[in-house]
């Protein structure tokens, strides 16, 4: 029994293709348990039929498949993998995807909050201080953008796609990391550029 | 009485003796169906059900809203009472799941007026000028009209190993007992029916079902991680430590909000990340 498909769509217009052939009911086709199949109208069936009826099941096919496709990314798979009694694989276990990175991404929002205020309410500049923000600022954004690429461009469906969008976050974080230094040591730096704007 | 029924046919002359081999029987019919309530009441109070139809039997057709009028003086008061009449009396063509009615099976999990709930708790709002509309479970493979093709849904749950795990045996080789503290752990876990109403609400999970776990089986899997008579927490968490089974929630909290039995998916959820970081 465990090759009973899932009645996806594409399963579906298997059926229908089956059904050209086959015009027996669709029990009598998705098991192998042959009933009693003389008592069935399958014999009468195929004498009366019509040539017409015979391409009933091409053109609703490919009517099936006639939709306009307005998605951004190609249509999901349809199919679910392995068979119904099988559990899903389990991924591998890898930590630096996982709950490291979690931690990690957890620690860097919690010590931007100190350091995006400390600075105005100690009324100080620090270089170092401001080093920091910045590394933090940077990082966080990158983790930030990564999640949403990993969301939304699985490099199962489109893996070229999320190659290209990886490197081109990291293009666009090494831009922002390089500019910042830029901006820290040959100008007033983040937190004085605010301040300045604040005070404007 | 079988005897009886069988020599009154021998000597029946209206039908053969023998049937041929191949012999044409039809598929069972099915009445017309109506859209309109047939018998209303006095003071009629008629509402409007506008039901997401689809037949595989016609794939090429695509699904459709068929609207169907209830008076509401003659309907039970939730949702899938309005269902069962609307299969009894006007259309028995529509397809829908549905066992307990009384919201311990989760088999009428469907999306009524915008919300994933179960049909057997979901009042139907009295106020006959708005129609009600249901559909199946979004972002899930449509077996007909209002069910839904749960298949990966079991095998996630599989793959969490929802059962108590443990090799070494009691002292007394009795039951494995815990105190009331650790069995309070499990509250608010072990009432999942699994109706699937959250995890079909997650927007994460609706971009990623093939490998983010979901909120409904992620509360299962803490449900076995907080469970202290289990003795494979390790291998539970090493199973969950990747960036997809656990970490494509970000806390969305669609599945509290819609929760059916009222139970809170988003915080098993934080609390298996607390545990997985720890």
């Amino acid at each position: 029994m465990d090759d009973i498909p899932s009645r996806t769509p594409e399963v579906v217009t298997n059926f229908i293709r089956v059904r050209e052939v086959d015009p027996r009911p669709l029990h009598l086709l998705s098991n192998s348990v042959t009933m009693a199949s003389f008592a069935r109208p399958s014999l009468l069936r195929i004498a009366t039929r019509s040539p017409l009826r015979q391409n009933v099941g091409v053109s609703q096919a490919v009517a099936f498949h006639a939709s306009a496709r307005k998605q951004i990314l190609p249509p999901l798979p349809q199919t679910i993998e392995g068979t119904m009694n099988d559990p899903v694989p389990v991924p591998e276990t890898k930590p630096s995807q996982g709950s490291y990175h979690w931690t990690f991404e957890r620690a860097v929002c919690v010590g931007l909050i100190p350091l995006s205020v400390a600075p105005f309410a100690a009324g100080s500049l620090n270089p170092v201080m401001d080093a920091v923000l910045c590394t933090l600022l940077v990082a966080h954004s990158h983790i930030g953008f990564e999640a949403a690429i990993v969301d939304y461009f699985r490099p199962k469906r489109v893996p070229k796609t999320y190659a290209f969008c990886q490197w081109l976050l990291r293009a666009f974080t090494l831009t922002t990391a390089v500019g910042l230094y830029e901006f820290e040591t040959n100008d007033v730096g983040v937190t004085e550029a605010l301040r300045r704007i604040w005070n404007a | 009485m079988a005897s009886l029924r069988t020599t009154s046919r021998l000597f029946a002359a209206s039908r053969p003796l023998f049937r041929p081999a191949a012999f044409a029987r039809s598929y069972a019919t099915v009445e017309a169906t109506q859209n309109v309530e047939p018998n209303p009441s006095e003071n009629p109070k008629m509402k409007t059900f506008k039901v997401y139809r689809w037949n595989p039997d016609t794939p090429a057709e695509k699904p459709t809203m068929q609207s169907y009028q209830l008076d509401l003086n003659k309907t039970g008061p939730m949702m899938l009472d309005a269902l069962i009449r609307i299969k009894n009396e006007l259309d028995p063509t529509l397809t829908f799941r549905r066992s307990c009615r009384e919201g311990i099976c989760g088999s009428c999990a469907m999306n009524i007026d915008g919300v994933n709930t179960l049909a057997c708790l979901c009042r139907i709002p009295t106020d006959e000028a708005s129609e009600s509309r249901i559909y199946p479970l979004p972002h899930t493979y449509v077996v007909k009209d209002l069910v839904p093709d749960l298949t990966l849904f079991y095998k996630q749950y599989k793959s969490i190993k929802p059962y108590l795990q443990r090799d070494t045996p009691t002292e007394d080789g009795l039951e494995y007992r815990q105190s009331p503290e650790d069995r309070k752990k499990l509250d608010g876990l072990y009432e999942c029916i699994l109706c699937a109403c959250c995890s079909t609400s997650c927007p994460s999970y609706w971009w990623n079902s093939e490998e983010y776990l979901g909120p409904a089986i992620l509360l299962q899997s803490y449900r076995w991680l907080a469970d202290s008579r289990d003795e494979r927490t390790a291998e539970r968490k090493a199973a969950l430590d990747n960036n997809m089974s656990v970490y494509r929630c970000h806390t969305i909290l669609n599945c509290t909000r819609t929760c059916p039995k009222g139970l809170n998916p988003g915080r098993a959820i934080a609390e298996t990340k607390k545990m997985l970081a720890a």
